[in-house]
C-alpha cells in the first residue's frame, strides 16, 4: 500500500476542490476562498516536498497506482511547480476579483480541479491517463477563460480556446490511438518495449509521432500552433492568463519529458534525421524566432507577456531537445527553467494586475507610463519579473537560460547553433521588456491621459513578494534548486 | 564612496612584483557547475581598479547640483554601478565576470534613461541592446569553454587561471574569439560598432559621461586583455592584424568626426573612439611596450576624458548649451576655467609632460617594434597621424570657445569655476602631471604583470602552432589579404 501515499497531493487538491463548492455557499466574504484555495495548494506542494526523501521505484511494477500515475521524483517536483503555480494565480485573483467585480465562488474549484488534471498529467506514464489529466485541466481552464461572462473578449477567447483545444485533443487522441494499435500499448514503458523490439510498424509510430507533437505542441504554444495564444491570453482575465502561462505550461512539459523519453526513447526515434528531435528542434527555432518578433511590436503589456510566453516555449524546447542526448542534465535544465518560468511570470502578472485597479485596468504600455516615479514599491517586482524574463544575472531566468545552453552545448553539433540562435532571440527579447521599464521609469503620462491607479490588495503583495524571493533565490543561490532538479532527473532517465 | 577608495588605497601595497594574482578569495556558489566567487587582482586590474575607485565619487559629487530628481536613487545607481564595475575587474571567474558585466548594465541604463537629456530613452535602449546582442553570443561562448574544459578535466570549472590551460582546436578558437571580441569590441567601441558611443554620450547626464567614458569602455579593452587574448592565443593572433587595421581606422575615423562636431560633447565622445583605438592597437601589437602603454593609456584616457567630460558639464550647467558656435572669448570672463580646460587638453593631445604623452609613446613604439603586424611601420605612421589630428580637433574646439571676441551677451558675466568643481577637478588635473612626470610609480607595479601575460601568451601561440599546422598555413595566406587592406586603407586617406 505505500505507493498510495503517493496519491496523497492529488487527493488534497481534488478534495479541497470539492470542500470549495460546498464551502462556498456558506461565505459570505468570498476573497477568504482565496486564502483556502492557496492554503490547500501550498499543503498539496507541502506534501509532495515531504515525499521528497522517502522510498521511490520501489513499489512494484504491478500495482494498481504505479500503472497509471509515476511515483517517481520527477512526480513530486513537477506537483511543485504546478501548485505552487496554482496558488500564486490564487492569490492574485483573490485581489483581483474583489477589484473588478467578479467574485463568484466558483473560480476557485475551477482553479484547484485545473491543478488537479495538470498535476495528474504531468505524472501521467499511460496515454490514457495523460488524456484524462489533459483533459481534465483543459475543462477547467476553458470555463475560467470565459470567466468574465459579460465582456465579448473574454467569450471570444474561450471559444476560441474551446474549438482550437478540442481539435488539438482529438489529434492527440488520433495518435494515441494509431501508437496503441502499432504497439498493442497504453502504457509509455510497454510502448518503447514493443518499438525497441521491432514488433511495431515502423510507418504507423510515425504517423503517431506527428501527431502527438502536434497536440502537445498547441498546448504549450510552440510556433506554428500558437495562433490562439495572444488571444486567449489577452482575453481572459489576468490571473487566469497567469494560470494559463504557468501551471498548463509546466504540467504540458513535464508529461512532453516523459511521453519522448520513456515513451519514444528508442534509438531510431530519438536519433538520426527521422525522429522526434530534429522536429522539435524545427519548432524550437521557429517558436523563438516569431515569438520574440511578435512580442516587438505589441501595444498591450499583456499581449507582450503571451508572447513571450511563447519564446519561453521556445527555450525550453532546446532544452528537451538536448534531453535525447544527454539525458539527466538536460532534463533537470528543462526543470529548472520551468520553476524559474512559473515563478517569474507570477511575478510579472501579479504586477501587472497590482498596476491597475477598478477604474482602469492595466493592460498597455500607456498604462504604465511613469509608475516607477508614482509607485516605487510597485516598480521594483515589476523590474525584477522583466529582468528575470529577460535572462539576466543574477535573477532566476539568467541561470534558467545558462543551463538550457549549457545542455545545449553539451549535445553538441547543431544543438550549438540552437543555442546562438537562442543568445541572439533572447537579445531581441530585452528589446520589449526594456519597453516595460522605459515606460515604468522613464515616461510621464501624456497630458490629460486617464492613469492606472494602484490597487491595494494583500493578497496579490503577498503573491509577490514570494514569487520576488524565489526569483532572486534562485538567481543568486541556485545550488539547491538545481540540486532537486538534478535528482529528479537523474531517478527518471 | 570616498571611504571606498581609501581602502582600495591599501591595495597598492600589495607583492605585484611576481606578476601573479594578489589578495584571491575564493568561495564556491554552484559547485555542480564549478561557478564560484573567485576574485583577485594583479598589476593590471589593479589600476583599473583604483581609477574606479578615483573617478565615482569624483562623478557623484559633480553630479551635486545637476540631478535634482531623484537623488536618492541616482546614488543608489551609483553605488550599484561601482560595485559591478570593480567586480568585473576583479573576477578571476568568467561566469562571475559575466554577472558582473551584465549586471553593470542595468544602472548606466536607468541613470542615461532617467536622468539623460532630450533623445534619452533611444540612446538608452540603443546602449543596452548593443551590448546585450554582443554578450550573449560571448556567454554562448564561455559555457562551450566550460564544457570543452569539463571533457578535457572532468570537471567544471570557469576559473580564469584554469581555463587558459586548454588549448583549443583552431577553428573552434577562431569562432570563439570571435563572440568575445564582438562583444568587448562593441563596449570599447572599436569602429565600427561605436555608433552607441555618441548618442549615449551626448545624452547621458555628466555623471554617466564621466563614469561611461572612464570606467565602462575600459571594461572591453580589460576583457581583451584578460580573457580573450590569454584563452584564444592562437585566434588572437591571427586577427590581430585585422583587428589593428580597425584600431587605426577608428583613430583616424574618430578624429575627424570629432574634428566637424558642433557639439563639445559629441567632440569628446568622438575623441574617445579614437583614443581607445590606441589602446587597441597597442594591445595586438603584442609588445612589452605595446601593452604596457596600452594599460596606461587606459587609465589615461580615464582620467582626460573624464575630466573634459566634467568641464563640459560645468559649462553646460551655466549655459545649457554645448555648442561650440555659441561661445567664443570665455577666457576672459572663466580665466580659471580656460586654464583648466588647456591642461586637459594638452594631456588629451598627449603633449609631454602630461599623461597622455607616456601611453602615446609607448603605444607608438610598441607598434613599431611588433613582430606581429605585417607592415609595423605604417601601423605606426597612421596611427601617429591619428595624435596630429587629436591636437587638430581638440585646439580648434579651444579656440572656438575661449578665444575671439566675446560677442555673445549671454556669456558675459558667467561666473568662474566654483570651490565644489574646483574640488572635483584637482584630483584629476594633479593625477595628469603625477601620470606624466613620473609614470614609472604605475609602470613598476604593472611591468611584472604585463611580461607574465606576454609570456604566458607566447608560450600558448606556440603549444597551438603545435598542434595545429594546418590552421597556420591558412594563417599565413589571411596575412596577405589583411596587408592589403592595410594599404587599402592608407591609400583611403
Amino acid at each position: 500500500m505505500s505507493e498510495w501515499i503517493f496519491a496523497a497531493p492529488l487527493l488534497c487538491v481534488v478534495l479541497g476542490g470539492l470542500a470549495m463548492m460546498l464551502v462556498d455557499a456558506f461565505v459570505e466574504e468570498k476573497s477568504e476562498l482565496a486564502t483556502t484555495t492557496a492554503v490547500i495548494l501550498i499543503g498539496a506542494a507541502g506534501i509532495s516536498a515531504a515525499l521528497w526523501s522517502g522510498d521511490y521505484g520501489t513499489a512494484p511494477t504491478g500495482s494498481l497506482m504505479v500503472a497509471w500515475l509515476a511515483t517517481d521524483k520527477l512526480a513530486l517536483v513537477s506537483d511543485v511547480i504546478i501548485a505552487v503555480g496554482a496558488a500564486l494565480a490564487a492569490l492574485i485573483a483573490g485581489g483581483y476579483l474583489k477589484e473588478h467585480d467578479l467574485e463568484r465562488g466558483e473560480f476557485y474549484p475551477l482553479i484547484l480541479f485545473s491543478a488537479f488534471g495538470a498535476m495528474v498529467l504531468a505524472r501521467s506514464v499511460d496515454l490514457l491517463t495523460l488524456f484524462i489529466g489533459l483533459e481534465t485541466m483543459s475543462l477547467g481552464v476553458y470555463a475560467l477563460v470565459a470567466f468574465r461572462r459579460t465582456n465579448a473578449r473574454s467569450a471570444e477567447a474561450g471559444i476560441k480556446y474551446f474549438l482550437l483545444g478540442s481539435f488539438a485533443a482529438a489529434l492527440l487522441l488520433l495518435g494515441s490511438a494509431y501508437l496503441y494499435g502499432a504497439t498493442g500499448h497504453t502504457d509509455f514503458v510497454g510502448i518503447a518495449e514493443a518499438i525497441k523490439t521491432g514488433a511495431a510498424d515502423s510507418r504507423l509510430v510515425l504517423l503517431a509521432l506527428a501527431l502527438i507533437i502536434v497536440g502537445l505542441a498547441f498546448k504549450i504554444s510552440a510556433v506554428p500552433f500558437h495562433m490562439w495564444t495572444p488571444d486567449a491570453y489577452e482575453g481572459a482575465i489576468t490571473p487566469v492568463t497567469a494560470f494559463m502561462a504557468v501551471c498548463v505550461k509546466s504540467s504540458v512539459f513535464v508529461v512532453m519529458v516523459r511521453v519522448f523519453l520513456v515513451g519514444l526513447a528508442a534509438p531510431e526515434l530519438s536519433s538520426g534525421s527521422s525522429g522526434w528531435p530534429p522536429a522539435l528542434a524545427a519548432l524550437a527555432a521557429l517558436t523563438m524566432v516569431f515569438g520574440n518578433l511578435g512580442a516587438m511590436v505589441q501595444t498591450s503589456v499583456k499581449r507582450m507577456l503571451a508572447y513571450s510566453s511563447i519564446a519561453h516555449a521556445g527555450y525550453i524546447l532546446i532544452g528537451l531537445v538536448a534531453a535525447a542526448k544527454i539525458g539527466e542534465q538536460a532534463i533537470s535544465a528543462v526543470l529548472y527553467y520551468l520553476a524559474a518560468y512559473t515563478v517569474s511570470n507570477a511575478l510579472a502578472f501579479g504586477a501587472l494586475v497590482f498596476a491597475g485597479s477598478s477604474k482602469r485596468e492595466a493592460v498597455s504600455y500607456e498604462d504604465l507610463a511613469g509608475l516607477g516615479r508614482r509607485n516605487p514599491m510597485l516598480a521594483i517586482p515589476f523590474l525584477l519579473a522583466v529582468l528575470s524574463l529577460m535572462g539576466f544575472p543574477p535573477t532566476a531566468g539568467f541561470f534558467a537560460k545558462y543551463y538550457v545552453f549549457m545542455a545545449a552545448v553539451q549535445a553538441g553539433g547543431g544543438m550549438v547553433w540552437l543555442a546562438v540562435l537562442g543568445a541572439l532571440t533572447s537579445a531581441a527579447g530585452a528589446y520589449y521588456y526594456l519597453r516595460v521599464l522605459v515606460f515604468l521609469f522613464m515616461r510621464e503620462p501624456a497630458e490629460g491621459a486617464k492613469v492606472a491607479i494602484p490597487m491595494r490588495s494583500g493578497y496579490v503583495i503577498t503573491a509577490m513578494v514570494f514569487a520576488g524571493v524565489v526569483v532572486l533565490q534562485m538567481g543568486v543561490a541556485p545550488s539547491s534548486y538545481l540540486d532537486i532538479a538534478s535528482a529528479a532527473a537523474k531517478l527518471f532517465t | 564612496m570616498l571611504l571606498e577608495f581609501v581602502v582600495s588605497l591599501h591595495l597598492l601595497t600589495g607583492d605585484y612584483t611576481s606578476g601573479t594574482y594578489q589578495y584571491v578569495a575564493n568561495y564556491d556558489l554552484v559547485p555542480a557547475y564549478g561557478i564560484a566567487y573567485t576574485v583577485g587582482l594583479d598589476g593590471i586590474s589593479l589600476w583599473l581598479v583604483m581609477l574606479t575607485t578615483f573617478v565615482t565619487p569624483l562623478a557623484l559629487y559633480a553630479s551635486w547640483t545637476s540631478i535634482d530628481t531623484k537623488v536618492k536613487e541616482f546614488a543608489l545607481c551609483f553605488l550599484f554601478l561601482e560595485v559591478a564595475m570593480i567586480g568585473a575587474f576583479i573576477a578571476l571567474d568568467l561566469f562571475l565576470f559575466y554577472v558582473f558585466w551584465e549586471l553593470l548594465l542595468v544602472p548606466m541604463y536607468l541613470i542615461i534613461g532617467i536622468w539623460g537629456g532630450k533623445e534619452r530613452i533611444y540612446a538608452s535602449v540603443k546602449f543596452f541592446l548593443y551590448t546585450m546582442v554582443g554578450s550573449l553570443l560571448m556567454f554562448v561562448a564561455i559555457v562551450y569553454i566550460a564544457t570543452a574544459y569539463r571533457e578535457l578535466a572532468g570537471a567544471y570549472s570557469f576559473d580564469i587561471r584554469k581555463l587558459s590551460e586548454v588549448v583549443l582546436e583552431g577553428k573552434t578558437q577562431m569562432f570563439l574569439f570571435g563572440a568575445f571580441a564582438l562583444a568587448f569590441a562593441i563596449k570599447v567601441p572599436m569602429f565600427p560598432f561605436h555608433t552607441w558611443l555618441p548618442d549615449a554620450h551626448v545624452q547621458a547626464p555628466t555623471g554617466g559621461s564621466v563614469i561611461l567614458a572612464a570606467v565602462l569602455l575600459k571594461m572591453g579593452t580589460y576583457g581583451f586583455v584578460r580573457f580573450a587574448m590569454p584563452l584564444f592565443p592562437l585566434a588572437s593572433h591571427r586577427f590581430a592584424p585585422t583587428l589593428c587595421v580597425l584600431a587605426v581606422v577608428g583613430i583616424i575615423y574618430g578624429a575627424y568626426c570629432a574634428w566637424v562636431q558642433k557639439d563639445v560633447k559629441k567632440l569628446v565622445a568622438y575623441s574617445s573612439v579614437s583614443h581607445l583605438g590606441f589602446v587597441m592597437l597597442g594591445l595586438f601589437s603584442i609588445t612589452r611596450q605595446g601593452v604596457g602603454g596600452a594599460i596606461l593609456q587606459m587609465v589615461n584616457h580615464g582620467i582626460s576624458t573624464g575630466a573634459l567630460f566634467l568641464l563640459v558639464g560645468v559649462i553646460y550647467e551655466r549655459r545649457h548649451t554645448r555648442l561650440l558656435a555659441d561661445f567664443g572669448g570665455l577666457a576672459k570672463v572663466m580665466p580659471l576655467y580656460t586654464l583648466l580646460f588647456v591642461i586637459v587638453t594638452m594631456s588629451s593631445v598627449g603633449l609631454p609632460g602630461t599623461n597622455g604623452f607616456i601611453g602615446e609613446f609607448m603605444v607608438l613604439n610598441g607598434t613599431f617594434l611588433s613582430r606581429n603586424l605585417p607592415t609595423p611601420f605604417f601601423f605606426a605612421l597612421f596611427a601617429s597621424t591619428g595624435v596630429i589630428l587629436a591636437a587638430v580637433y581638440m585646439l580648434h574646439a579651444v579656440l572656438k570657445m575661449f578665444w575671439g571676441p566675446l560677442d555673445n551677451p549671454e556669456n558675459q558675466g558667467l561666473a568662474d569655476v566654483g570651490g565644489r568643481e574646483l574640488t572635483v577637478l584637482a584630483p584629476l588635473i594633479a593625477m595628469v602631471f603625477l601620470l606624466g612626470f613620473a609614470p614609472s610609480l604605475f609602470l613598476d607595479r604593472m611591468n611584472p604583470s604585463v611580461e607574465a601575460f606576454l609570456r604566458d601568451y607566447n608560450r600558448k601561440l606556440q603549444d597551438s602552432n603545435y598542434n595545429d599546422n594546418v590552421h597556420l598555413l591558412k594563417a599565413e595566406a589571411s596575412r596577405s589579404t589583411t596587408q592589403q587592406v592595410a594599404l587599402h586603407v592608407g591609400d583611403g586617406q
